[in-house]
């Protein structure tokens, strides 16, 4: 999956967002600080995915669930990230039963539902993201397709008067 | 409460990047989609919180240096696994020093 080694870094605009947002305004952070903080949170993510791996593997799944997560949390000692963690999960699963619901609305009434793209909200699941993307990019076809027709009837006309002018 | 309905179920960090990230764990196979979108919460709480906890302990409150971070790290036991990535920098002179008291401990052994 890791081509190359920065694949396992984090963004640093992203990190550098994270960090400003958490402290308060005007306070300077070092540029090594930044990058100390970037890689910790690389190692942070290693080491919550052993530990969650461990309970998926203790429950004989292959898989990691969203309770592994939350288990490993209080194993790594970290219970002060529990209950967010939980509030985040139930909104998360919030949002992908709207968007269930929003796809099957948009199914239902097919095209109409291009008029509306902003009607679905939150942008959490890659999933319905791709799905939506693959609509666009039919009905960009479909255009162009139907754009096509047009300059080939445009062409024939221009045939065809060549071929009166060519008669006279 | 949209807002924040929002922000609870976004999440800042490229969850593929998160996820490149955990399968370059040796035994993991596989991810649910919402294990990877709390790791990545997660992660985003981690981030805050050592930026929060290492503002708190240092001196100057309108910097942010390594040496706050390094000193965080290695006085909280649960940043423990953390000590070998930000280390607390010492001077070539301290290094040296405790190269030889290493040694002459060896000595005396």
């Amino acid at each position: 999956m890791a081509e190359r080694p920065e694949d396992l870094n984090l963004p640093t605009a992203v990190i550098t967002r994270i960090i400003k947002d958490a402290i308060p305004d005007g306070v300077n952070v070092s540029k090594e600080a930044r990058l100390a903080i970037s890689k910790a949170a690389s190692v942070f993510v290693l080491y919550a995915t052993s530990c969650s791996n461990n309970f998926a593997m203790k429950g004989k799944r292959k898989t990691i669930a969203a309770q592994d997560v939350i288990t490993a949390m209080e194993d790594m000692e970290f219970d002060q990230f529990v209950e967010p963690l939980k509030n985040c999960l139930e909104a998360y699963r919030k949002g992908q039963q709207g968007k269930k619901d929003q796809k099957k609305k948009s199914k239902e009434q097919s095209d109409s539902s291009k008029d509306h793209p902003e009607e679905g909200g939150g942008d959490a699941g890659s999933d319905v993201e791709v799905d939506d993307n693959e609509n666009e990019a039919e009905v960009e076809e479909e255009e162009d397709e139907d754009n096509g027709e047009q300059a080939v009837s445009v062409a024939d006309s221009d045939v065809m008067i060549i071929s009166d002018a060519s008669s006279d | 409460m949209a807002d924040k309905d929002e922000s609870l179920q976004t999440c800042t960090l490229p969850l593929s990047r998160v996820k490149t990230i955990m399968k370059s764990s040796p035994d993991v196979s596989c991810i649910s989609q919402e294990a990877l979108f709390l790791a990545g919460k997660a992660t985003e709480l981690f981030i805050q919180s050592l930026a929060q906890v290492s503002l708190e302990k240092s001196t100057d409150k309108k910097s942010l240096q390594y040496r706050d971070l390094a000193e965080v790290v290695n006085s909280i036991d649960t940043l423990q696994f953390l000590q070998d990535i930000v280390p607390k920098k010492i001077t070539a002179r301290e290094f040296f020093e405790m190269l030889k008291q290493n040694e002459d401990e060896d000595e005396e052994t």
